[in-house]
């Protein structure tokens, strides 16, 4: 039986628990600059996990929602991402063993925006090929 | 690999969005079929040829020939 477009592409619901989890992440980045005690500074830091974890469940139903062209980007959108990663990390971890890296320049925290970048150029890098 | 698709789907006068809600996906993913920058599942070539009523290789057509 022949289904709407929408029922193929992913659905919304990775995108409201992913923007929420963004906010609690700056929030809790910004929060995490203030004097507080430590066991308020680990809540803070552990609190983007929930609704990260809300986003992740999204993702993965969105994933099976979509068809076959559309895992196939994504991917392909992993394959690039995930060794970009490794490629950032491994750098990053001689770097710091020949030079010796600040964490206020280097921590895990900057790594973060690097995964979104790789994966999105990666998915552009995908559908320009298929599209 | 070439193919029929565009063919086929002008004979029926389908648009792509509407061979894509009888085959339940994207348009994107017919166009990619139709213009062979994507080689779909044999899965997806089953449901075009059932859709279509003819066999897989009346749609698509291997670059090179098979194997003897």
């Amino acid at each position: 039986m022949p289904t709407t477009h929408a029922a193929v592409r992913m659905t919304a619901n990775p995108i409201v628990p992913g923007i929420v989890w963004g906010v609690t992440y700056v929030a809790a980045r910004l929060a995490l600059e203030l004097s507080l005690s430590p066991r308020l500074r680990l809540l803070i830091a552990l609190a983007p996990i929930v609704p990260f974890v809300f986003a992740l469940v999204g993702v993965v139903r969105g994933i099976r929602s979509m068809d076959e062209l559309h895992r196939r980007v994504h991917l392909e959108a992993l394959v690039l991402a995930f060794p970009l990663t490794l490629l950032l990390i491994m750098t990053l971890g001689l770097l710091e063993l020949a030079i010796g890296l600040s964490p206020d320049d280097w921590s895990y925290r900057h790594i973060l925006p690097f995964l979104i970048v790789f994966y999105a150029f990666g998915l552009w890098r995908a559908w320009k090929r298929y599209l | 690999m070439k193919n029929r698709l565009r063919v086929l789907r002008a004979e029926r006068e389908w648009s792509q969005a509407e061979l894509a809600d009888r085959l339940s996906v994207s348009r994107q993913t017919v166009n990619a079929v139709e213009t062979g920058r994507y080689e779909p599942s044999l899965g997806l070539a089953f449901r075009l040829a059932h859709l279509f009523g003819v066999s897989i290789e009346e749609i698509f057509e291997p670059d090179a020939p098979p194997l003897p």
